[in-house]
């Protein structure tokens, strides 16, 4: 019987019912060009702190006798080190492959357990009741208090620097994923149990994308927890290579400027994956979706 | 085709240890392919009564009967337009309404078909790869009831689905909702708080009073379609339910019952 609905006439004339203005796209706000002032306040954030950082190194080494280095020098080392030029043994390239594999597994790991439980969570009362406790009092345990324990569990080793990593990432995620689907209007749950949604279809297609903004937060809390505890974990554990293992064991050698070019890449790679992924990422959720407008 | 038994529904609050009564002992029955409009002042149980219908809630006693069976959870044989937009923010018009589909296993091409007469059945094909937040608040409605027709429901239920649509394109709607339920000939429960929309487009209109009063009239509209708005007919029909409306306890503030008679009183 629906076969036969002729609908042709009807689509010619969608009638008054289209608000004008809404029913073009939204317009994007019209991106502020940056203008003077802001350029020249941006590169004040980035010359003072280095000219601040120049200041104290000279009247370290003046007053101490120590060599603290200065940004020049560290630039200098750098350079050095991107040429081949070993570092405690080995490659920057190396120490910088391994962080990272470290991270990366660690990482994946707390974002696979921490949304899946964050999506339980949300959902039964029960469940949360019974672990938010826990995971609370997690995301207050400082970094370095892991050591123990990841030595207890995993002896001396890689395993001990990525458990370090996945349990100060995991909290949250967890936490803020659990918000999300909270947060998931109720009315959304319940018109997709109407059109005929089962359990599977629920959390993937709409308790997920639902509670996406505030997990991509969580994610990007629990990346910079993960990131910072790196050097503690690869401090301690001693696991031979390592942008934080680096950073420790070049004092034995007195390569300051080493250790300080570590912590130069450790800030810049945070902040190219937390400015230039992850914060683009959830923005760019929030705008497409139009969530900012009704939550 | 939809059969309440003597159905009461209380919700209790937790915090403050009350319970809310919301219908008491209510016996209604809607036919098959009949349009029936609930119409009420807010608070008296007109969603829930439709809540139930639709498997949101369950009765505290009694029977909820859709097709001979009582009613369990929600499903797609009773398609549910919400008041605010029920719609899935991330996905786009054709994607909201082929949600559905996809859940209940139509194939692809069935899907694609589908999709395409539907969207285009609410007028919307220009719109098609729009976001909800693109769409004014008639479009979503539209969307909202392109998504429930798809699945061939055997029923529609609405709850205030143009309350909260300016007036012109709230009677634009009704137009289209009577065009699209004269073709595709469906059971229809509408909830609604606005008088003339229940004359226009109802076979029943049915008042719900608040609890524990339950229904105070069940008025029959016989007029044929397409009705003139303005008809004495229509004014007839509107007063008479108006004078019932009048005459009903107020939930939410006594005096306007008052009130009401007043502004009544020189047109009777």
């Amino acid at each position: 019987m629906e076969r036969t609905v002729s609908t042709s006439p009807r689509e010619a004339d969608p009638g008054p019912l289209l608000a004008p203005g809404a029913a073009a796209p939204v317009l994007r706000a019209a991106r502020r060009r940056p203008s003077l002032s802001a350029a020249l306040v941006a590169l004040a954030s980035v010359v003072i702190p280095l000219a601040l950082w120049w200041v104290i190194a000279a009247l370290v080494t003046q007053m101490r006798g120590v060599p603290f280095p200065t940004p020049l020098d560290t630039f200098d080392r750098l350079l050095a080190l991107v040429q081949g030029r070993l570092l405690v043994d080995f490659t920057i390239y190396r120490h910088l492959a391994d962080s990272l594999r470290r991270w990366g597994l660690g990482f994946s790991l707390a974002m696979g357990l921490g949304i899946i439980s964050g999506l339980m969570f949300g959902w039964s009362r029960l469940l949360e009741r019974l672990s938010m406790p826990t995971v609370t009092v997690l995301q207050l345990i400082p970094g370095l208090a892991w050591v123990p324990v990841a030595i207890l569990l995993f002896g001396i080793g890689e395993r001990s620097t990525v458990f370090m990593i996945a349990v100060t990432s995991f909290a949250p995620i967890v936490i803020n994923t659990t918000a999300g689907v909270k947060g998931v209007n109720e009315l959304l749950v319940r018109a997709a149990k109407m059109l005929g949604a089962d359990g599977r279809t629920l959390f993937l297609r709409v308790l997920l994308p639902g509670s996406l903004p505030h997990l991509l937060s969580g994610l990007r809390v629990g990346f910079a927890n993960g990131w910072r505890v790196l050097v503690a974990g690869e401090m301690v554990v001693g696991t031979g290579t390592g942008l934080g293992y680096s950073i420790i064991q070049s004092r034995w050698t007195l390569d300051y400027a080493g250790s300080f070019v570590c912590i130069a890449i450790i800030c810049i790679i945070g902040l190219i994956v937390e400015r230039g992924l992850l914060l683009p990422l959830e923005r760019r959720t929030v705008d497409r979706w139009g969530l900012a407008r009704t939550t | 085709m939809i059969e309440f038994q003597q159905v009461s529904k209380l919700f209790p609050n937790d915090e403050t240890g009350q319970v809310v009564q919301a219908l008491q002992d209510i016996t209604l029955s809607v036919e098959e392919n009949e349009f029936v409009c609930v119409l009420g002042p807010s608070g008296c149980g007109k969603s829930t009564l439709l809540n139930l219908v639709a498997g949101f809630e369950r009765p505290t006693s009694g029977q909820v009967l859709f097709d001979g069976r009582p009613v369990r959870q929600a499903g797609p044989d009773r398609g549910v337009v919400f008041q605010e937009s029920a719609l899935l923010p991330w996905l786009t018009v054709e994607q909201n309404v082929d949600f559905g589909l996809r859940n209940l296993g139509y194939d692809r091409n069935e899907r694609k078909e589908r999709v395409q007469r539907f969207v285009s059945l609410v007028g919307l094909s220009d719109f098609r790869r729009a976001r909800p937040h693109q769409l004014s608040g008639g479009m979503k409605q539209r969307v909202q009831i392109a998504r429930v027709l798809a699945l061939s429901p055997r029923a529609l239920l609405m709850d205030e689905p143009f309350g909260a649509l300016d007036a012109q394109t709230r009677d634009h709607l009704q137009d289209e909702l009577l065009h699209i339920w004269e073709i595709e000939r469906k059971t229809a429960l509408f909830v609604t708080h606005n008088v003339e929309e229940a004359v226009y487009l109802a076979d029943r209109v049915v008042v719900l009073a608040p609890a524990p009063d339950g229904i105070a009239a069940d008025v029959p509209i016989s007029m044929r379609r397409p009705r003139d708005r303005f008809s004495d007919d229509m004014r007839e029909a509107t007063r008479a339910l108006l004078r019932v409306l009048a005459n009903l306890p107020c939930c939410v503030l006594p005096s306007s019952r008052e009130r009401g008679t007043d502004v009544l009183l020189p047109q009777a």
